[in-house]
């Protein structure tokens, strides 16, 4: 019963830190104003991998009921004491801070497909080392971090062992 | 009292006279491109590729255009620390980002210091031929990357469509010059500190292939006599800084 009671807590908690709603702060981007009047290149400035974040506002929306039930115990109280705390809270260009979002894309992890990129990690994930190069294995999805552009964005990699 | 037909003839031609003439005033072009100010941009260019070791303090603001068109704008603090040709230090920190950039004129490292991660990869011999294979291979823009590449080998003004001397105008206390310029796909505004030191103070570029008209804005603080030593351009990675990679982005 206090379990139950805490995570709620928690959740409110979360909720307060992110401001109004998760799916408010996931807003995509279709551009940037550019930054050099001689810089020719048509690489920067692009709308590299913004898309993800449609697709994860999407998740959060169906999936927040059936993850606050369930995994609430667990996930919750954790994420917010590692990650709040540390970072402060959520936006899409951030070094892959997201604490609500985290709880929603549990569901998502297990059917990720090598090459998929994001810009948040899922909750539970640890540094591991191959090869000099850092990874985050997640459960038993391997990411890569990599920066696109200066944004760091996670992609998933075959296991590196 | 009756004109005679002479005089109305006179008169005739007089008034048509009168009107090829002042039609003719009319349509003498205003140049779009004003070459006084052209020359100032030149000027200013010269000016920055004699400098050998500087350092520059930036607050910017840049927009984001959102999918629906509405613009979320992000502002930052640069700091550039540069010596000629070939050692870069730079540190940004935004709203949202910190990022750290590195170059000693061999390797180049991308640092995001939040977050702990750092990349480095073999840097070509010059700062100006960095930015392009940053910008070209992994989409990195080196922040402040104009004060590299106003003046440099490869640089012109033929691109400028329109250019107008927009008269003086005060920056941070100090008298400028205030120019706008056209070009495809940017408008943008320049603000040239008057006297000895033609050094740019202020630059907001307005993107013009977008709807938004998304803007980014610059205000320069100017140190060109910096005291900096060979550390300041080596990265040594922080205790639990992770190494990981630059994508590089198809062109």
């Amino acid at each position: 019963m206090s379990r139950t009671i805490r995570a709620s807590v928690s959740l409110v908690l979360a909720a307060l830190l992110c401001g109004p709603s998760v799916a408010l702060v996931q807003a995509a981007d279709r551009n940037r104003a550019k930054t050099s009047v001689n810089n020719k290149s048509k690489n920067v400035n692009r709308n590299e991998n913004r898309n993800t974040n449609i697709n994860r506002n999407k998740n959060v929306n169906v999936n927040s009921n059936r993850n606050v039930n369930r995994d609430v115990d667990i996930d919750i109280d954790r994420d917010i004491d590692i990650d709040v705390d540390r970072h402060g809270c959520c936006y899409h260009d951030h070094d892959g801070w997201g604490v609500a979002a985290a709880v929603a894309t549990t569901a998502v992890v297990t059917a990720a497909v090598v090459g998929t990129r994001v810009n948040t990690l899922p909750a539970g994930c640890t540094v591991v080392y191959a090869n000099g190069i850092t990874y985050q294995q997640c459960g038993t999805v391997y990411y890569q971090p990599q920066f696109v552009g200066t944004t760091t964005t996670y992609v998933v990699v075959n296991s590196p062992y | 009292m009756k004109r005679s037909p002479v005089m109305k003839t006179a008169l005739a031609v007089a008034m048509t006279l009168a009107a090829v003439t002042a039609q003719a005033q009319q349509a003498a072009p205003v140049p779009a491109v004003d070459p006084a100010a052209t020359k100032a941009l030149e000027a200013m260019s010269t000016y920055l590729r004699s400098l050998k070791t500087f350092s520059v303090e930036a607050a910017t603001a840049t927009d984001d255009v959102l999918e629906d068109g509405q613009v979320s704008t992000n502002t930052a603090k640069t700091v550039i620390v540069v010596q000629m040709p070939s050692r870069l230090f730079a540190e940004t920190s935004s709203d949202r980002q910190s990022r750290s950039y590195v170059y000693d004129g061999k390797t180049f490292t991308l640092y995001a210091r939040r977050a702990g991660y750092y990349a480095t990869v073999p840097a070509p011999a010059t700062l100006r031929e960095l930015a392009d294979a940053l910008s070209d291979k992994y989409g990195i823009e080196l922040p402040l990357t104009d004060l590299f590449l106003w003046g440099a080998p490869g640089w012109g003004t033929g691109e400028i469509t329109a250019a107008v001397d927009l008269g003086p105008a005060e920056v941070a206390g100090t008298t400028c010059q205030h120019y706008a310029f056209r070009q495809p796909g940017a408008d943008w505004q320049i603000w040239i500190q008057k006297g000895d030191f033609p050094l740019p103070r202020r630059l907001v570029i307005t993107t013009t292939d977008d709807d938004a008209k998304p803007r980014h804005m610059v205000n320069y603080t100017w140190n060109l006599a910096p005291s900096v030593n060979d550390a300041a351009f080596t990265f040594t990675a922080p205790k639990g800084a992770n190494k990981i990679v630059l994508a590089t982005v198809s062109q």
